[in-house]
Parts: C-alpha cells; sequence; structure tokens
C-alpha cells in the first residue's frame, strides 16, 4: 500500500541524491590505497615478493627431519661447487657496481631483502655441508639467481636514476 | 536477479583487484555521489558523509576479494556505507537512535494528506528535521529501497518496530510538512 509521499518519492528519486562530495575524498582514498604502479618498477616488486616467498622456503627446507643421505647428495655436493664459484663471481660485480652507485644511501628495502637472502645462503650452505641433498642445492642455486635478479633490477633502476640526472644536469 | 545485470561493471572491478588505478578512479565517480547522499542522509553532515564515503571505499577496495558477486556492487557498496554512517551517528549520539519518546505521536495507519504539493525541496528538508532514528528508517526504507526486514539487520531492531518507527515517522514528517 503506498501512500502519496511513497509515490512521489519513487517518481523523483534521483532528484533526492543532489549533494556532491568534494575532490578531497577521492585524494584520501588514492593515498590510503597502494596501486600496482604501470612503469616497469613494478618488477621490483614482485622480485621482493619472490626473494620473501624464497626465503620461507629455505627456513622450511632448514627444518630438522629424518636425515637420508643417498649418493645423489654426494653428487649434488660436487656439482654445486663448480655452479657456486660462477654465481658468487656474478654477484660480487654486481654487488661491486651498485655499491659505487649508491655510497651515500642507507639501508634500504633491497638491501634489506639482499642482506637477508645472504644471510639465508650461509645457513643453507652450512646445512649442505653437514647433510647434503638434491633439495637443499635446489634453494642455494635459487639463493643465487634470486639475488643476481634482485641486483639486475637494481642496477637498471639506479641506471634510470642516474640518466635522469644527467639529463637534468644537461638543461640546466 | 538475471547475472547480466550483476556483472555490468564485473570487468572494472576485476581490473581493480589487480590494482589498476584507473579502475578504481572509475569505480568511485560512478558510486560517489550516490553513496555520499546515502551518508548525508543518515548524518546530515556534510562532513561526516565525507568521512563516511572515503572509508567506505577504502574498505571496500582492501575488501574486494570478499566481494562475491551474489548483490550488485553497489548493493554490497551500499550496504557498507549505510553500516559506516549509522556507526558514525552512533558515535555522536545527539539523540540515542530509536529513542523517540519525545517525538511520539499517534500511529497514523490513515493515508497521510499534504496540504500544499510535495516538492522535492520540502521533503528533503523535512527529511533532515527529524529526529535520528525516524529519520534513518525513513531514509532506508523511502529512499534506500531496504525492506524492513532488512532495516531490522542493519538496526538490530525486530521488524515490527521497523514499520511502526516508519509510520511514525512518516506521521511526523506530515506534521513537518503541512506546518
Amino acid at each position: 500500500m503506498k501512500d502519496q509521499l511513497e509515490d512521489f518519492i519513487q517518481k523523483n528519486r534521483a532528484g533526492f541524491d543532489d549533494k556532491e562530495p568534494s575532490e578531497k575524498v577521492w585524494k584520501n582514498i588514492e593515498s590510503s590505497l597502494t596501486f600496482a604502479s604501470k612503469n616497469r618498477w613494478n618488477a621490483v616488486v614482485w622480485w621482493r615478493a619472490a626473494a620473501i616467498i624464497f626465503m620461507a622456503l629455505s627456513a622450511y627446507l632448514l627444518m630438522p627431519k629424518q636425515v637420508t643421505k643417498s649418493q645423489t647428495s654426494e653428487l649434488a655436493a660436487s656439482e654445486f661447487s663448480d655452479v657456486e664459484a660462477f654465481y658468487v663471481q656474478q654477484i660480487s660485480e654486481k654487488v661491486e657496481l651498485i655499491d659505487g652507485f649508491q655510497k651515500n644511501e642507507g639501508l634500504n628495502g633491497f638491501t634489506q631483502d639482499f642482506k637477508q637472502l645472504e644471510a639465508m645462503y650461509m645457513i643453507l650452505k652450512e646445512e649442505m655441508k653437514s647433510t647434503p641433498s638434491q633439495k637443499v642445492k635446489d634453494a642455494l642455486v635459487l639463493n643465487l639467481l634470486v639475488r643476481i635478479n634482485l641486483l639486475n633490477q637494481q642496477l637498471y633502476k639506479l641506471d634510470q636514476e642516474y640518466g635522469k640526472k644527467e639529463k637534468k644536469d644537461e638543461e640546466v | 536477479m538475471n547475472s547480466s545485470s550483476l556483472d555490468i561493471h564485473a570487468d572494472l572491478i576485476a581490473r581493480c583487484r589487480t590494482g589498476d588505478r584507473d579502475a578504481h578512479y572509475r569505480i568511485y565517480k560512478l558510486y560517489a555521489k550516490a553513496m555520499f547522499n546515502v551518508g548525508y542522509r543518515i548524518t546530515r553532515s556534510e562532513e561526516d558523509a565525507e568521512d563516511v564515503l572515503q572509508e567506505a571505499f577504502i574498505s571496500a577496495f582492501r575488501s574486494l576479494d570478499s566481494y562475491r558477486g551474489d548483490a550488485t556492487f553497489g548493493a554490497w557498496l551500499k550496504r557498507i556505507v549505510v553500516n559506516k554512517a549509522i556507526n558514525t551517528l552512533n558515535k555522536k549520539k545527539h539523540e540515542s537512535m530509536l529513542d523517540d519518546e519525545h517525538w511520539d505521536i499517534a500511529e497514523a495507519e490513515s493515508q497521510p494528506e499534504y496540504r500544499e504539493d510535495l516538492t522535492i525541496e520540502r521533503i528533503k528538508q523535512g527529511i533532515e528535521k527529524l529526529p535520528d532514528g525516524y529519520r534513518t528508517v525513513l531514509s532506508l526504507y523511502l529512499l534506500e529501497g531496504y525492506d524492513h526486514q532488512e532495516i531490522g539487520e542493519i538496526l538490530g531492531i525486530s521488524e515490527s518496530t521497523s514499520k511502526s518507527q516508519l509510520n511514525r515517522a512518516k506521521g511526523k514528517l506530515k506534521e513537518l510538512l503541512n506546518a
């Protein structure tokens, strides 16, 4: 049973939404949300996420469990030393480059991740010594690869920033 | 309801889930004005309504994963706005909700008649003058389109209380419009 009032409101419903919120509302919403940035640097976020997942995986591997030494473990240990030498060389070259770039910068998200990965690596390596296995070897190699990728991303970023600075200097 | 009407903005919402800033802005633009008015009618303050709008959008965007598409996005968002607005109102407690004894008038079951022609402006002014409890029930029912069962859930009252509050609110509004 509708009365005159209900009827009128229903027919003129749109007229009751006449107020407009101010612009600041969207600005506040925007600033409290995190969006995926469209530029390439989103890749850094992904690699940092990968680094964190990887650290968690390593921690899982290190949890005490029944030791099953096998022949493949011995093989894994000897293979690993070659692979390690190769990647460690790459990493130290890149680290040197980056250090040159950002001497004056303090600890940032990147260096924190990197240091954590490094620490995790040392622990994994101890594990490799005491109970070598294919799994631990894979984790070690993955750790090296993730670190190389983080370094590559960081180098690219620094390169971009450096490029911008140079351009600005030229303009001045 | 068929699924096509539920999915009008499904594409935009999917893009929001990937963190697309532009999609967020477009959803905001589509719903902000209507939602601001919903909040205003309950809080009766533009400042509070803006706070409500802001909080509602932020929590909606942050919990998009819990939006399963079983109601329209607009209905889902409106419910968030209504809840936040009622919380704001309760915090302020100019008058406590539904404690409108001093406004009590005989329940007018008869069809109210209005001496002058109804206009949007007069009705809006009349609604604004209603005490919080009446205004909330009347707005939720007549303007936001909730039924008594839903209003009962939202306000934590029984269906019959919602019905009698609406009748009283209508009676009071008629009084104000005929004054």
